[in-house]
């Protein structure tokens, strides 16, 4: 059984003139230890996919559906104190600004020990502090930092300390959403080796959504590619980069800049993404395709396996023609 | 100082406005005036008041003890009230008990306050006879130990409420406005997903936060108070610095009036010290 799957997840956005559809029937699986990635471009959904998984969308959004089941319980159906228990104990995530995660009035170490304490009611005061130097050592930061105030401490080490955090009560699934966006390559190489090496020394199931291509192709084992807040394909990194199906995770691979062939043609994706709010039912792809044919026009593609690993929203690929 | 003296020194004979004069220092060049006010200060001399001939100190520091205990005890309530509705109206945005209480504080806000005061006066101290009307204390009465303190509590309370019907708007205002700004803040979405309460995020996370912008307010309030109770104490006859002043301005009675203004300057600045003693203990960027 996987460790997390995500079911048919849906949400929208209320606006005044109808529902936006920024996250449209999101099905995933997750093993202990895999590193699962979902890229796309700003305003696909990755954020509220992360958030829907973790059930904290706030008005105005609303999970209209799906489940996402971890350890046989569904977080969507929990009421909120249950789901209280299960935040962060079972599933941590890595907000996108997490710069600006941690609250300006405390210590860090107090930021990290408030979960603990909340998690692991019994734990002693002395085996609590002693987690979080211990968490602190392990995210390359020295545990005189534990007294530190945020303002002290530089945007790369505040992203280590929120890693720290999200570690802090041994979650089962870790999401982390654009997480070191705005860092310095270097320090975004050094944070990402040590999540993916805590994920695997710790069989963790470490989701990672970015747009940024290079960085999942090399330390997911698993893509998901998602648009206007559909999955449109979900393969192995091998098969995205070997043998993409869609059209859409072709356009975005030819899109990128290479950097050990400068002559590369890099080709753009024309046209816009669609409007999320009362989106007609066609492919969310249509207007931008280059190999679109009538059947597109007429209903939006559901994703299908179309090989052991390999799933495509595309009337181009396998079975999808009806 | 000398060409606003008023109709009393015009009617006076040539000897007798010398006389007067001379008492006050009037007749040296304005520099000279004010160095001997600036030296004078420095000794505790306020100067004497022209109309009782009493010490100006003297006077200032009868009447400042019932403005200070006048202001603080309204400073206190319109805190407590305005931080906790605004809290409230900012963790509910937008939803009925929100709209319910800005309508109600901007109702505050906009009433006139010797109009409050006299409603008051008419209602809850002549008609109904609950409070008395006039006054800090029954002096006549020679209370003494704790019905002395009943007895100016009475006194307090309408004074008070009207004060705090004024002042706790713009605190409430301001503590949802901030606590809006801080619920939007990244790290409130963290403290939520760390699976903490929401009374936890509330009061730990989000309100010390969200305080600051308001010991400003508080702060800036406190220090108009002290002056600025003027018609409150004038429409209830209470003995504090605001009614002084006003006596001493229908009277102009000059050295009251600077001497007011001194202890008002004080009491400004002594309530912007405080709050930069308080700023570092709500937030630690503050040094």
């Amino acid at each position: 059984m996987a460790l997390l799957e995500v079911r048919n997840l849906t949400t929208y956005y209320e606006t005044k003139i109808g529902y936006n559809e920024a996250l449209q029937g999101l099905s995933f699986d997750l093993e202990a230890g895999g590193i699962l990635g979902l890229i796309g471009e700003s305003g696909c959904g990755k954020s509220t996919a992360g958030f829907s998984m973790m059930n904290m969308i706030e008005y105005p959004g609303k999970i209209m559906d799906g489940e996402v089941i971890l350890d046989g319980k569904d977080l969507i159906k929990m009421d909120r104190n249950e789901l209280r228990k299960v935040l962060w104990k079972d599933i941590a995530m890595i907000p996108q600004s997490a710069m600006n995660a941690l609250n300006p009035a405390y210590k860090v170490g107090k930021q990290i020990l408030e979960a603990i304490k909340l998690h692991f009611p019994e734990m002693s005061q002395e085996e609590a502090v002693a987690k979080v130097e211990h968490l602190l050592n392990l995210v390359g930061i020295d545990a005189k930092w534990y007294h530190g105030y945020p303002h002290k401490l530089s945007g790369g080490m505040k992203q280590r300390i929120i890693i720290a955090m999200a570690l802090s009560c041994d979650p089962k699934v870790i999401i982390s959403d654009e997480a070191t966006t705005g860092l310095d390559v270097l320090i975004e190489a050094q944070i990402l080796a040590l999540l993916k090496k805590i994920a695997l020394d710790r069989g963790l199931g470490l989701i990672i959504i970015s747009h940024d291509l290079n960085m999942v192709t090399a330390i997911c084992n698993r893509i998901g590619i998602m648009y206007a807040g559909m999955l449109v394909e979900l393969t192995t990194t091998e098969n995205v980069l070997r043998n993409p199906k869609h059209p859409y995770t072709r356009a975005l691979f030819s899109s990128q800049i290479d950097s050990k062939d400068f002559d590369k043609k890099v080709t753009s994706v024309d046209g816009v993404v669609p409007k999320l709010v009362n989106p007609e039912d066609k492919c969310r792809f249509y207007d931008r395709c280059n190999r679109k044919f009538e059947m597109c026009e007429r209903k939006c593609p559901s994703l299908i396996s179309i090989s052991d690993n390999h799933r495509v929203a595309c009337y181009l690929e396998g079975d999808n023609h009806e | 100082m000398k060409f606003i003296v008023g109709e009393d020194i015009v009617l006076m004979s040539s000897e007798e406005k010398a006389e007067v004069l001379e008492k006050h220092g009037l007749n040296k060049p304005v520099f000279e005036q004010y160095l001997n006010y600036i030296g004078s200060i420095l000794k505790g001399d306020l100067g004497y008041s022209y109309r009782s001939q009493k010490p100006v100190t003297d006077i200032v520091s009868e009447r400042l003890p019932w403005t200070l205990l006048l202001s603080i005890t309204n400073i206190i309530l319109s805190t407590i009230i305005g931080v906790a509705m605004g809290t409230w109206a900012a963790w509910n945005r937008g939803k009925k008990i929100d709209i319910v209480l800005n309508n109600i504080f901007v109702f505050f806000r906009s009433m006139p306050s010797f109009w409050i005061g006299m409603i008051f006066i008419a209602v809850f101290g002549a008609r109904l006879g609950w409070f008395p009307i006039f006054g800090a204390q029954s002096v006549w009465a020679g209370y003494m130990g704790f019905e002395k303190i009943v007895d100016i509590a009475m006194h307090l309370i309408m004074p008070t409420i009207t004060l705090v019907i004024l002042s706790v708007s713009s605190i409430y205002l301001t503590m949802r406005y901030s606590m809006i700004d801080v619920l939007g803040e990244d790290y409130i979405l963290m403290a939520k997903m760390k699976g903490l309460s929401d009374k936890k995020v509330r009061y730990t996370h989000a309100m010390r936060n969200a305080l600051i912008p308001v010991v400003t307010i508080v702060m800036l309030n406190m220090g108009y108070m002290v002056g600025g109770a003027t018609i409150i104490e004038t429409v209830f006859s209470y003995p504090g610095m605001g009614r002084l002043l006003f006596e001493a301005v229908t009277n102009r009675d000059y050295p009251v009036i600077q001497g007011c203004f001194f202890m008002i300057t004080i009491c400004v600045i002594a309530a912007n010290i405080i709050a930069d003693f308080i700023y570092p203990l709500l937030d630690p960027r503050v040094v």
